[in-house]
This record gives C-alpha cells, sequence and structure tokens, in this order.
C-alpha cells in the first residue's frame, strides 16, 4: 500500500462523506484547524484560501474547501486528522460505538 | 445523511486503492452475518457463482455481492468496523499482503449472466483490489459503433404490397358487389373466350326511365321486392343478366317479353334467339 493509494482513499472519503452529508464542511474545519491548515498547507494553498475570502468578503467553511478540496485536504494534511473527522460523523451517525478510535 | 453511499464509495475506493483485501471484508461480514441479513435473492446469486467457480475464496463473495449490496443489507456498525480496520491498518502503516492476480484463477461464473439486471447493475460496482505490482493498464481501446445489421426476421415473411409473387398464390380480391353503371361488356372485354350472345330483355312501355340499366325491369336487380333470389355463384355476367321480377302479381303487366326473346340457357350451350328452336325443344 503506497501513500498514493491511501492518499487517494481518504480523498474518496472526505469527497463522499461531504456528498452525502456525513459531515460539513464546518465539521472538517473543526478538526482541520485554521492551526493544521497553516502547519500543512503549502503557501501557495494558503495565498488561495485567502484571495478567495478577500474576494467574497467572508471566510466560511464552506469558501475554504471550495478552495481546499478533499484531494488537496488528502494530500497535505494529516490523515489522522481526516480520520478523526470521519470517526466524529460516524459516532453523530450512531454507527461509531468507540469515538475516537 | 446517506450513511450507506458513504460507506460504499469508502470500501469500494479502498478495494480500488487496494488499501483493503477482500479478506478484510469477509473479516467482518462473515457467513453467519450473510446467512442473516443477505436477502435470499442474492445468496442464490452467490451460490451459483460459488458452484461455477473453481476457488471460492474472498474475493468471489465480495464480487459476486457487491459492494453496494453489502453496504445496503449488512447493519452499518458491521460495515463501519470493516472500514474502522482498514483506516487504522492503513494510518499505522501496516503494509498489506495483496494476492497476486494469477494466485488465483479467473473465474467467471457464468451464471452470473442469468442474473437479473438490476442484479447485475450492481455487480459492476463491485470492485477489485489491484496489486502494487500490477502494472497500470493500457489505455482502453475506443468502442466503437456497432456495425448496423439487418434486422433478423423473427415471424413470417410477409411480401410488401405490389411485391411480384407467383401466379396463383395470389388471389385479387374482387369487387364483391358491381357497381350499376358498369356494363357487361366490359367485363367480357377482359375475357378471351368469346361470350355468349344473351338476349335483350325489352322495356316495357309503362316502365319508367331507369337510366342507362333499362333492361332491369321493376323488382329486378334493384328491387327484389322481399323476393328471395336464387343465386347460381358463377359469373358477374350470369348476375347482371337476372330479370327476376319481385313481385309475383305484377311482372306480367309491367314487364312485356315475347317468347322469342326467352332463351333456354339449360337446353343449349348457344344462345338461342330463334322462336322455332325455341318451340321445337320445348
Amino acid at each position: 500500500m503506497s501513500s498514493d493509494q491511501r492518499q487517494a482513499w481518504f480523498a474518496r472519503m472526505m469527497e463522499s462523506g461531504l456528498e452525502n452529508d456525513i459531515f460539513a464542511p464546518s465539521d472538517v474545519l473543526a478538526h482541520a484547524t485554521p492551526d493544521v491548515l497553516a502547519s500543512h498547507l503549502p503557501p501557495e494553498l494558503l495565498s488561495k484560501v485567502l484571495t478567495a475570502s478577500l474576494a467574497a468578503g467572508s471566510m466560511t467553511p464552506e469558501r475554504v474547501l471550495e478552495t481546499v478540496t478533499p484531494e488537496l485536504l488528502a494530500k497535505h494534511l494529516p490523515h489522522e486528522v481526516l480520520w478523526q473527522c470521519i470517526v466524529a460523523a460516524a459516532a453523530r451517525a450512531g454507527v461509531n460505538k468507540s469515538v475516537g478510535s | 445523511m446517506n450513511l450507506k453511499a458513504f460507506f460504499v464509495a469508502a470500501l469500494s475506493s479502498a478495494l480500488d486503492q487496494g488499501i483493503a483485501v477482500p479478506d478484510d471484508v469477509v473479516r467482518h461480514v462473515t457467513p453467519d452475518v450473510l446467512a442473516v441479513h443477505l436477502p435470499r435473492p442474492l445468496w442464490a446469486r452467490l451460490l451459483t457463482a460459488c458452484v461455477g467457480a473453481a476457488r471460492v475464496d474472498a474475493q468471489l463473495v465480495v464480487e459476486t455481492i457487491g459492494v453496494p449490496n453489502l453496504c445496503e443489507h449488512v447493519p452499518a456498525q458491521i460495515i463501519w468496523d470493516c472500514i474502522q480496520e482498514i483506516a487504522r491498518r492503513s494510518l499505522d502503516g501496516v503494509v498489506m499482503t495483496v494476492p497476486s492476480a494469477s494466485s488465483r484463477p479467473t473465474t467467471v461464473p457464468t451464471a452470473s449472466t442469468m442474473l437479473t439486471s438490476s442484479m447485475s447493475s450492481t455487480m459492476s460496482s463491485g470492485s477489485r483490489p489491484v496489486p502494487l505490482s500490477t502494472p497500470p493498464p493500457p489505455p482502453a481501446a475506443e468502442p466503437k459503433p456497432a456495425e448496423p445489421k439487418p434486422p433478423v426476421a423473427v415471424g413470417p415473411s410477409i411480401p410488401a404490397p405490389g411485391a411480384d409473387e407467383p401466379e396463383g398464390r395470389r388471389t385479387q380480391p374482387g369487387q364483391r358487389f358491381r357497381p350499376n353503371n358498369t356494363g357487361v361488356g366490359r367485363l367480357g372485354s377482359n375475357i378471351s373466350s368469346p361470350r355468349r350472345p344473351q338476349a335483350q330483355a325489352t322495356t316495357s312501355p309503362t316502365e319508367p326511365e331507369r337510366g342507362e340499366r333499362g333492361a332491369v325491369a321493376p323488382g329486378g336487380a334493384g328491387d327484389r321486392g322481399g323476393v328471395p333470389r336464387s343465386r347460381r355463384g358463377q359469373t358477374e355476367a350470369d348476375y347482371d343478366l337476372e330479370t327476376f321480377v319481385g313481385n309475383k302479381d305484377d311482372w306480367k303487366t309491367s314487364l312485356a317479353v315475347d317468347d322469342e326473346q326467352l332463351v333456354d340457357w339449360s337446353a343449349s350451350d348457344e344462345t338461342v334467339t330463334n322462336g322455332e328452336e325455341i318451340g321445337r325443344k320445348r
């Protein structure tokens, strides 16, 4: 199992979770905090996020994820963070008996 | 929230990416779980595939049932436990031992072709893990448009109207009733054999004009007066010659016919208009 495959899998899970309302963009940013984003996103991506927010006049989780797509999340953020986001969503859905595992 | 769709995407992607193998799925979705939760039609599909396969393993089970069906029928907690284990192992950096493609004979269960289309549609979403050593597949050739083939006849051949047919097989639908303004001579023009001469019935002086059908007496072909007319079932020309009068009482007065004009049809092949011959034969 290569890193690329795991990255692709997490990207697909994040994409599907957002598509199927398993979690919302705000749930993602609850785990992918500004500190996490600032620590792991490359400078050009941080610049895009800020530019888009300045153009819109606000920085919302939805707008952040429009720029930082699931593929970019899986590419730059630690997968453990993304997994915790998924685990928390599963717990809310009632299918995860062991939150934080 | 569509949790099952998320499970399908997560599990299918894990299998596609080689993050997980079918054994990971069957370790959670055990035969006991399938026995309880899998519908009978899917069980029938699974049994059919297993019977026709050279080797029964987890890959066959997962591919036959399909990830969407698994996520649909197996409790979400079990699917989640499976995904959770895969993720834990992935995050811990455990390297999977993916069986090579050659270790398992490729057996395509022929019985799968007998499945319903709805089931078959879900089969396509079933994923097969791609071994790491496997080179990327060559780009798929563009599907060529199918050449148009002539339709296969599934029923008896019905010739188009106007198509040539051998004589005798085809019968022209004849006109069942001849219009009033068509003469006998017109019909006779198409007959090769000469037509027998016929006696001309004279019109009674008291009869009002009947137009072109002067030979028809009152109570004749157009006015039968309720008396049944015996039809001989012969030619149309014979049908036209009937001078049967419908009313028994007035035919003598309305139709003045001499004996010379009577024709004895049954006695001779020749039409006789001579009064002497008529009298002699009678």
